[in-house]
């Protein structure tokens, strides 16, 4: 009798590999939890309202009622700690998939198109390089203000939902923007690179040969192959970008107000750091672990994807 | 060689004026200017504002002007702000500041970040490496405006004479430069022990262990030189960044550097006061670049006969 054995996929050698990384399998139990709570605990009535004023309890400390306390408004913090993760979640990803999405196309364009277009696709990524990143996003960022009001004017128009459910996501468009628009410069010399070295391989040729088009073999036959690598540079990314928001948000060009995301809050929570601390501390707690989780599953994951660049 | 840094060179003015450029026009496009002040000024006193400062020309006349103002003056214009203070006078005082700050943090960075890295290096995959590694993660994870507060509220309070804002004595530089530090540090020690354990499991290194070499000589006399290379590279724009001043830190601190004014000038619209900060920003990271570029070719000399 002949035994089978069922063959491992790349993907299903990637996910073994992963299991085995407890640094990884912890960070991702921590991060699904952390969405979980972010972005389904709040709509069950043990959370607050985070921005109802507890006049009864002003700047309070953890009680039952009130588990991190209230700020000196009397707001309920670990109310304002979850509504605070999904705004800065929410850029976390919106942004990323923004320069994913641009440093994916511009990459695979770059590394297959070759020659002069190559060489000057790639200058003007080595200019943008130089340039201040933090000033040019805040710049960018105040610029695209006036459009992304007219954009929600137009949602509220022709969707006819209520200005107060649209407003608090779409005022976030020039954030989403501005950090995605200037954060696929890495993500573009990676792909552009894997790119030619896919390019130069029989099986393109083989493609090519069979009359495939330019664009079928682009994203049928070397996208794919880009998968691994771009898929853990990405979740390396998030928390740069991330950090990146809460930065803008911590000097007061992020985020506002009547959004908050974990930067305004602790902002907000150094500002008052001498009487009550931890207004600074849960807030810095939250963020720094779920940096920290991101980083430590993004490690894993390219361990597990490409392990010839694991460390030794 | 020569004819690599010659490119280099003239890569970096491409990249200032390119820079200059985008960010003359970006300015302009926002909204608002900079005379909304607390009262709504009357409109035949905007013109003459405007007049007097050159913005009511169209946008490529003060483009071309600005340039000649520069090039042929030296002259980076006005602050619109504060009346009668030009724009280099602001950066004249500011950039002393920032740039003692930034060497004393790029100093802490360098003095624990590499050894850190060395050691981690050293006993790779031990317990000293993994807890290197987990320190520096965690001051990758722990942003500059958590760790300035906290390094206020623990050093600042209870050591006496250190002062936790403004800028008045020489101690005033202590927490915000132990700010910045800490944050490079992390990056570096990983970068350090990176390079450090690609370089240690070369074979040249196994030839001079079997030829009897010492810990301390493998570490630094036949290592350290390769093992450095990522450092290096991230240190020019870091320098760079670090010298133009930190927003977080400089704001934390209460430290009137080139940070400070670098977000002050953006939400005040001082047109010639960004402008005037982002070339000088341009410049030093082309500055920086350029001399990372020099030390790559000096610490590897493999650089050196294929440019």
């Amino acid at each position: 009798m002949t035994e089978y054995q069922q063959g491992n996929s790349l993907w299903s050698d990637a996910r073994r590999r992963l299991m085995k990384n407890r640094a990884a399998v912890a960070s991702l139990v921590f991060l699904s939890l952390m969405v979980l709570a972010c972005f389904v605990l709040p709509l069950f009535p043990c959370i607050a309202n985070p921005n109802a004023t507890d006049l009864g309890n002003i700047a309070a400390g953890c009680s039952w009622q009130h588990l991190f306390g209230t700020d000196q408004l009397g707001r309920d913090l670990l109310a304002r700690v979850l509504y605070g993760g999904r705004i800065s979640l929410l850029v976390g990803v919106v942004a990323t998939v923004v320069s994913f999405a641009i440093g994916l196309a511009y990459g695979l364009v770059s590394g297959y198109a070759g020659g002069r277009v190559d060489a000057f696709m790639m200058r003007a990524v080595d200019v943008l390089f130089a340039l201040p990143f933090i000033v040019l996003v805040i710049v960018f960022s105040l610029s695209i203000e006036e459009p992304s009001k007219e954009l929600t004017a137009w949602v509220v128009e022709t969707t006819g939902w209520s200005r107060e459910s649209v407003a608090p996501i779409l005022g976030l468009t020039p954030l989403f923007v501005a950090i995605g628009a200037l954060g696929w410069l890495t993500l573009a010399r990676i792909v552009r690179t894997q790119t030619m070295e896919i390019k130069a391989q029989e099986y393109v040729l083989a493609a090519r040969s069979l009359g495939l088009g330019h664009a079928r073999i682009l994203f049928r036959h070397i996208a794919p192959n880009l998968l691994g690598t771009v898929v853990v540079y990405t979740t390396l990314a998030v928390p740069g970008i991330m950090l990146t928001e809460s930065t803008l948000s911590f000097i007061g060009l992020g985020v506002r107000a009547p959004n908050s995301s974990w930067g305004t809050l602790i902002k907000e929570g150094a500002d008052r750091m001498e009487v009550s601390p931890e207004l600074l501390l849960f807030p810095a707690l939250f963020f720094c672990l779920t940096l920290l989780a991101l980083n430590f599953l993004g490690d894993g994951l390219r361990d597990a994807i490409d392990p010839k660049s694991a460390k030794d | 060689m020569t004819r690599m840094l010659l490119k280099r060179f003239g890569q970096g003015i491409l990249v200032i004026v390119v820079l200059q450029t985008i960010t003359f026009f970006l300015v302009r496009q926002l909204p608002g200017n900079p005379f909304l002040g607390e009262r709504k000024l009357p409109q035949h006193i905007m013109d003459q504002l405007n007049n007097l400062y050159g913005l009511d020309q169209s946008a490529w006349v003060q483009y071309l002007n600005y340039w000649k103002g520069i090039i042929l003056h030296g002259d980076f214009g006005p602050s619109l702000i504060r009346e009668g203070v030009q724009v280099s006078d602001i950066i004249a005082q500011a950039f002393p500041v920032s740039l003692w700050l930034g060497v004393l943090g790029m100093l802490i960075a360098v003095l624990a970040g590499i050894p850190a890295g060395m050691l981690a290096a050293y006993w790779r995959n031990r317990w000293p490496d993994a807890l290197i590694m987990l320190l520096a993660m965690a001051g990758i994870c722990i942003p500059a405006f958590v760790i300035a507060p906290v390094l206020g509220i623990t050093l600042g309070m209870h050591i006496p004479g250190l002062s936790v804002a403004g800028w008045d004595d020489a101690l005033c530089a202590v927490l915000p430069a132990l700010t910045l530090g800490l944050v490079n540090a992390a990056y570096i020690a990983r970068l350090t022990r990176g390079g450090m354990a690609e370089v240690l499991s070369a074979d040249f290194i196994r030839t001079a262990r079997a030829k009897g070499a010492g810990a301390a000589r493998i570490l630094f006399v036949h290592a350290l030189r390769s093992g450095l290379l990522p450092a290096v590279s991230y240190l020019g724009p870091a320098f760079a960044a670090l010298i133009t001043g930190s927003f977080v830190v400089e704001s934390c601190f209460q430290v009137p550097g080139m940070g400070l004014h670098f977000v002050n000038a953006t939400t005040d619209r001082d047109y010639f006061l960004i402008q005037g900060l982002v070339l000088c920003y341009g410049v030093l990271i082309v500055a920086a670049n350029l001399a990372v570029d020099i030390a790559l070719v000096a610490l590897n000399p493999r650089l050196r006969s294929n440019p």
